[in-house]
């Protein structure tokens, strides 16, 4: 599965998994994601990945879909020690939630296939 | 397509996760002896008191064990909050009572963590389990031990007092 992005680099990425709002793609030769979501692609090494994911699911959406007041809603998620930052209304929070679900399937099912492939194979 | 979590880290995110939860009770356990301790040595059971000084220490060993391996095998360890704990206990008994349950408690949390290692197959996290599992025999022996003391002692008259003598004397020496 090789993505669509026009980029040159894009060549080497690879499609992890992907929604109608965003999509991740895992560059093997760079050893890191990139997630295309909100209008930007940002790179994002393992450690970041996870406290993406992690800062993702902190987020209480019902509480969020609850709450009366006339604060826009609006989240930021900020990651410690990473160069990106999203400013992303609930309707995002849920779209990039779903994106982050979705990629860490596919990465939990690829490292099953590995490890069944490769432990008999290598 | 690469397998770039594995690279990086040699045990799952789950296994991580329960190893840190791990970390956290050893933590907890530690902290509670500590208080044991505390409150052995008030009343006047100083014997005691050393006992649970001593296994205060062992489960920081424990912690620290579990600690290094999530970091050697690639993972985040994450140094534990130790919250709520129980500063004042109704008799001397019950401080034994709680230290077997807690013992227990331990026990359960590792044959849980051994039981999700073996149905993700993560056997090297099992080899190091195996040393854990050991040290609860040994723990939760001292812990009964500790308790049977009270029954065939007796606390009336001087019984306490020659329980607390006693507490100091336990070894779990088994061949098996």
């Amino acid at each position: 599965m090789v993505t669509t992005l026009i980029d040159p680099q894009a060549s080497t990425w690879v499609d992890v998994f992907s929604t109608k709002q965003g999509a991740v793609y895992q560059s093997d030769a760079e050893r890191c994601w990139y997630v295309d979501f909100a209008g930007k692609v940002a790179r994002f090494d393992y450690r970041c990945l996870l406290k993406l994911k992690k800062a993702v699911y902190n987020v209480d959406i019902e509480a969020k879909l609850l709450e009366t007041s006339k604060d826009p809603d609006v989240e930021i998620i900020f990651i410690c020690a990473c160069d990106h930052t999203y400013i992303l209304t609930l309707m995002q929070i849920i779209a990039l939630k779903e994106l982050m679900e979705g990629t860490f399937v596919m990465l939990q099912l690829n490292s099953i296939l590995q490890d069944r492939l490769y432990r008999i194979a290598v | 397509m690469k397998d770039l979590i594995r690279v990086r880290s040699l045990i799952s995110a789950e296994v991580e996760m329960l190893l840190n939860q791990q970390v956290k009770k050893e933590a907890y356990s530690s902290a509670v002896y500590l208080s044991m301790a505390s409150w052995c040595n008030r009343n006047g059971f100083d014997n005691s008191s050393d006992y649970f000084f001593k296994q205060a220490e062992e489960e920081r060993q424990h912690q620290l064990k579990l600690y290094k391996y999530i970091l050697d095998m690639g993972g985040n360890a994450v140094s534990p909050e130790v919250t709520g704990i129980k500063q004042e206990y109704n008799s001397f008994r019950e401080v034994f009572e709680e230290a077997l349950d807690q013992e227990i408690s331990v026990t359960q949390s590792i044959k849980n963590i051994y039981a999700r290692c073996l149905k993700e197959q993560d056997f090297v996290t099992n080899e190091f389990l195996n040393w854990f599992l050991k040290e609860q025999r040994e723990e939760e022996y001292k812990a009964r031990r500790a308790l049977e003391l009270f029954d065939v002692i007796g606390e009336e008259g001087t019984g306490r007092w020659q329980i607390d003598k006693h507490v100091g004397d336990i070894k779990y020496n088994s061949e098996a």
